[in-house]
């Protein structure tokens, strides 16, 4: 069976980000993949991150599209997953009209947000010192 | 396999047009392109497919089917027509299946048409519209936007190389002044005379054109990027023939020869890329480019690179291996790329000050191309006859990228 879009979607629903691991060659996607990135074998199964990681990244938006114009200002977030990977998630715990106090290297961990009936990836601020 | 030259071309004015559907726009710009085939053409006869970039028509005039559309609207019913969409490339794409069908001698001569009506929908419409050129599932639910992933892509270079927004404002500065020069540019005003204009409206004094740039009438977009970081909202289309070299003789004396072509991907997503301040499929493409061509980087004598946002004139000028890695944004502040400089980019203005009617600007930059190495760009003229140049036009956040390199010809 073929990892799909679903699977990822209902782990996130389950509260986890789940990616991809090889069965031939052991090589971990994040997030999931239905084929190996590395050998392109097909056998590939679901692997279950930590939700985890700290901020690689972020910008705050404050122009959106039409269905996310009532939350502006707001930050996104690059997150590199502690099994490795980036996710790009929205990011809470942090204030979006003070970009100067967001720091790089947070440690961060995933949050299911759900938001007009549709799945939001948000990562949470845990602590802003940074991450080993 | 044939040798593929460039016979004509032509574009309208990159504005708000109001009142006037894509292929409105098109037909103008199909007029002006007869007008610069040296020779003359005769379109019912001589054009034997018809390849047309436009992104997202289905949204802004809910029309797809684009092909046939436009033969029709043209009297070329009965010719093969095809829409090619790669995102803000759509038009290269466009160019680069018409190159195959010449060069594998399937067709002698066809038409490329690149266009994008933006305007039909308001700031926020566009925004959306422009989204779907990204993942709508891996990155678009967070909120994330066009502006948003550059400035993703500005923050990693910062923070990997130095620099700053201000910095960046090398790009607004310099690509505003060749727009100024440009009669078919949406903004043909420098900075200075944009500052002035609203410091009278506003009854405000600015003291410089920084600080006007770092002034509330330069509202941020996604942090760091603000207004004038953006590439606009606009409207526009060109239209470009392409012949077999053996027969483009009948056409002119004068074509710019396709001496290489380079084409590539990246993940769609950028969470999938282990650094943004490179552009991985640029790369690839420019590589295969100057291999096909027998050049290298440093015989590039001029570039239209796709600056959709102020920092990817810079990602996109180091990953085309003008400058070494890091060094593009001081490259900029020096004015190596400005008309006058030893690299010149964008001496149109680029997509920032000329607009970026996303499917049409592939063939835009084609057209600075053939009006600079054929000596015709009156006030924006490169010094010293330049013959070899270059095109960089790229999809999404990069994820497509398309190179092609034009050397003037002489039949």
């Amino acid at each position: 069976m073929l990892l799909t879009v679903q699977d990822y979607i209902d782990g996130l629903i389950e509260g986890k980000i789940f990616g991809s691991k090889c069965n031939k060659c052991n090589q971990i996607m994040i997030p999931i993949k239905p084929v190996c990135s590395k050998c392109g074998n097909f056998s590939v199964e679901k692997f279950k991150t930590k939700g985890k990681g700290f901020l690689k990244n972020f910008t705050i938006i404050y122009v959106a599209p039409e269905k996310f114009k009532d939350k502006v200002p707001y930050a996104v977030g690059l997150i590199q997953i502690d099994e490795g990977g980036l996710i790009m998630g929205r990011l809470v715990g942090v204030s979006p009209d003070k970009p100067e106090n967001i720091k790089i290297g947070s440690k961060v961990k995933f949050e299911l947000l759900i938001e007009n009936e549709k799945v939001i990836v948000v990562f949470r601020v845990i602590d802003i010192n940074k991450a080993e | 396999m044939s040798d593929v030259d460039l016979i004509g071309i032509g574009l309208t004015k990159f504005a708000k047009h109001d009142n006037k559907t894509s292929r409105d726009l098109l037909a103008e710009a199909l007029q002006e392109a007869i007008t610069t085939v040296d020779k003359g053409i005769n379109i019912r006869k001589d054009i034997k497919a018809l390849f047309v970039g436009y992104f997202t028509p289905s949204l802004y005039e809910h029309q797809s089917h684009y092909g046939p559309l436009i033969t029709e609207w043209f009297g070329l019913t009965g010719i093969p027509a095809f829409r090619t969409e790669s995102a803000c490339a759509s038009s290269s794409s466009a160019l680069a299946t018409g190159y195959f069908a010449v060069a594998s001698g399937v067709y002698d001569i066809v038409m490329i048409c690149g266009v994008e009506k933006m305007t039909s929908l308001d700031t926020s419409g566009v925004t959306d519209a422009l989204s779907i050129a990204a993942d709508d599932i891996f990155e678009l639910g967070t909120g994330i936007t066009f502006p948003g992933l550059f400035a993703l892509m500005a923050q990693e270079y910062f923070g990997k190389y130095g620099g700053s927004w201000e910095d960046l404002q090398a790009v607004t500065l310099k690509n505003h002044y060749n727009g100024s020069l440009n009669p078919k540019a949406q903004f043909q005003a420098e900075i200075s005379a944009i500052a002035e204009k609203i410091a009278i409206k506003k009854g405000v004094t600015f003291k410089d054109e920084l600080d006007f740039l770092n002034s509330k009438y330069n509202p941020p977009v996604a942090y760091p990027l603000r207004l004038f970081d953006c590439s606009p909202i606009s409207d526009g289309a060109a239209v470009a023939f392409l012949a077999n070299s053996e027969i483009s003789n009948r056409f002119t004396d004068r074509p710019l020869h396709i001496k290489g072509i380079g084409l590539s991907t990246d993940t769609l997503s950028i969470a999938g890329r282990d650094d943004l301040t490179t552009s991985k499929a640029t790369l690839k493409a420019a590589y295969m480019a100057y291999k096909m061509a027998g050049i290298t980087p440093k015989d590039i004598e001029i570039a239209e690179v796709h600056d959709c946002f102020t920092i990817n004139e810079i990602i996109l000028s180091e990953s085309l291996g003008f400058f070494k890695k890091g060094t593009g944004l001081a490259m900029a502040q020096k004015g190596i790329t400005k008309i006058i400089g030893d690299q010149p980019i964008n001496t149109d203005g680029g997509l920032k000050s000329k607009g970026h009617p996303v499917g049409a600007t592939g063939i835009a930059m084609v057209n600075e191309l053939w009006e600079q190495l054929r000596g015709e760009a009156g006030e924006r003229q490169v010094k010293d006859n330049p013959r070899i140049g270059l095109t960089c036009n790229v999809g999404g956040s990069n994820a497509s990228s398309m190179v092609f390199i034009f050397e003037r010809g002489t039949n």
